[in-house]
């Protein structure tokens, strides 16, 4: 399991390393390469824990999000990638029903998400 | 009146009976839709805060119209559009990466890059390399960038490809445009965007999206709680047409869902506080409202709601491939919190997106089958028929 760096109280969630993930495409693509048993094992080791990390967050101005917290950020963000799974689609790894998702392109899935740019730009 | 039928009571002269299929699967009939609607009628293509600064261009491609053109912001500030073909080859003048290509000169020059040939943000020619080895049939002053009919309305930038429009861009708006002016645009500018390449008829994209009969079906993985009370307030509006789409919500929100509510408004199945909505959108204020689904002919869908707005766009490609472009603006995040709420919204919105795009690959592949030569449509689907009479009547014309 790779290492993360994490707040001071926020160290149990070091378990969770696999989903600190910087991008929209990178947590897409985690998600839809896990498992049921393993996005039920992050969502419901998050959830407890939301509120803490979002008020953690909000200390830090959108955009001057310091380095020590990208990795609290991630996970905050993996688990909205991750929480329809769980919470509608019975743990399944995909979007029941759904086009073929990799052929969706969200403009923004190459952009860390933590560094408080606007999702598309207008001026590129 | 029938309350069952009532919008088709309202609107005699579209009939009831059968819509074919021929015209979503047929190469002829698509080659007349190039000719007599998207190379003639004004074609929504940008946002005016695409290109800020004076030098900021796109250039967007136009398969229907057998062109790219470019958006261009001059160093007089005016928005103009042009060709993207040099005067010289033909060549491209600005290289394109995609169906949408962006870029800024601050120099407010665009330089082909096979000779060099320079064009001003007003689409003159600048610079020609050795400009002294042409001859005399060859005038500098007479060969900028062909130009493209532009205008903009509440910050929508329009072309239209005709060499001389059959209408202004407002005569064309007609009504559409007093429908929805009320709405600040403008104000909410932070979006995300979405786009793909499907593999079907632009018009089975457009009818996908323009009724909410699917809503308990399609949707039933992610919005379970949310069901279809129908459409209301149709109106038809010369080739446009709008309706409020109006879902009642069930009690049971996920947890993920009820913590992003309290941060931010970022999702449709969410009640706004108050309404700051103009007076002819959900004109009765019911509180079932979710949003206006409008279609701005021929192939742009404006969707609006309180502190939401989103647009659905089907450029076609081929007769069957389509691409498609989501656009989805909300309120400018201020806190970390805000920016994740917005982003549990835009993500249940994505799968619902892709909910939604899944069966429209189906349903053309199906209807190339030959199979079936008609669709038949409830009285709910009225956005369909209507929209199926007005390219028939453009494409007869």
């Amino acid at each position: 399991m790779s290492e993360i760096i994490l707040p001071p109280g926020f160290e149990a969630l070091a378990v969770h390393a696999e989903w600190a993930l910087d991008t929209p495409d990178e947590r897409h693509r985690a998600r839809l390469a896990s498992t049921p048993a393993r996005l039920e094992a992050f969502y419901n080791g998050i959830l407890p824990w939301l509120e803490k990390i979002l008020e953690e967050l909000d200390r830090f101005p959108l955009g001057a999000l310091p380095e020590s917290h990208h990795a609290l950020f991630n996970l905050a963000f993996a688990v909205i990638e991750v929480a329809p799974h769980v919470e509608l689609y019975r743990s399944s790894p995909g979007v029941p029903f759904a086009f073929e998702e990799l052929r969706f392109v969200a403009a923004h899935g190459g952009q860390p998400t933590w560094a408080g740019r606007p999702p598309a730009e207008m001026r590129r | 009146m029938n309350l069952q039928h009532r919008w088709a009571e309202a609107n005699p002269w579209l009939g009831t009976g059968p819509i074919p299929v021929e015209p979503y699967i047929s190469p002829a009939y698509y080659e007349k839709e190039k000719e007599k609607i998207f190379k003639r009628v004004w074609l929504c293509v940008a946002r005016e805060a695409e290109v800020p600064q004076p030098g900021d261009y796109k250039v967007k491609r136009i398969a229907a119209g057998d062109t790219s053109a470019i958006i261009v912001r001059g160093k007089d500030g005016k928005v103009r559009a042009f060709h993207n073909m040099c005067s010289h080859r033909g060549n491209t003048v600005v290289t394109e990466t995609g169906e949408e290509t962006y870029g800024a000169s601050r120099a407010g020059v665009m330089t082909c890059r096979f000779h060099g040939w320079v064009y001003g943000a007003d689409g003159a020619l600048k610079q020609v390399p050795q400009e002294g080895r042409f001859f005399a049939c060859f005038d500098k002053a007479d060969n900028g960038l062909a130009p493209i009919h532009c205008d903009i309305w509440q910050g929508f930038v329009f072309i239209n490809l005709a060499a001389q429009p059959e209408e202004s861009l407002m005569s064309f708006l007609g009504g559409y445009a007093d429908h929805v002016a009320g709405y600040d645009f403008s104000a909410l500018t932070y979006h995300y965007h979405y786009h793909t390449m499907l593999n079907c008829n632009w018009k089975v994209a457009h009818d996908a999206f323009a009724e909410a009969y699917h809503v308990d079906t399609i949707h039933a993985g992610s919005f379970p709680n949310t069901f279809s009370s129908g459409i209301q307030n149709v109106k038809l509006m010369g080739p446009h047409r709008t309706c409020a789409v109006c879902l009642t919500l069930g009690a049971n929100p996920t947890p993920i869902g009820t913590l992003a509510a309290e941060k931010a408004r970022g999702s449709l199945t969410l009640r706004a506080a108050e309404s700051r909505l103009p007076p002819t959108i959900n004109p009765d204020r019911r509180s079932d409202f979710a949003f206006e689904l409008s279609v701005l002919f021929p192939n742009t869908l404006v969707h609006v709601s309180d502190g939401i707005w989103f647009t659905h766009q089907f450029w076609p490609v081929a007769h069957n491939q389509t691409l498609w472009e989501g656009r989805y603006y909300v309120q400018t995040p201020q806190t970390h919190s805000a920016r994740w709420a917005l982003e549990q919204a835009i993500i249940l919105q994505r799968n619902a997106w892709l909910e939604d795009t899944a069966t429209m690959e189906d349903t053309h592949r199906a209807m190339q089958s030959g199979a079936k030569q008609v669709q038949f449509l409830q009285d709910d689907e009225i956005l369909i028929r209507h929209g199926a009479a007005v390219v028939d009547q453009y494409v007869q014309a």
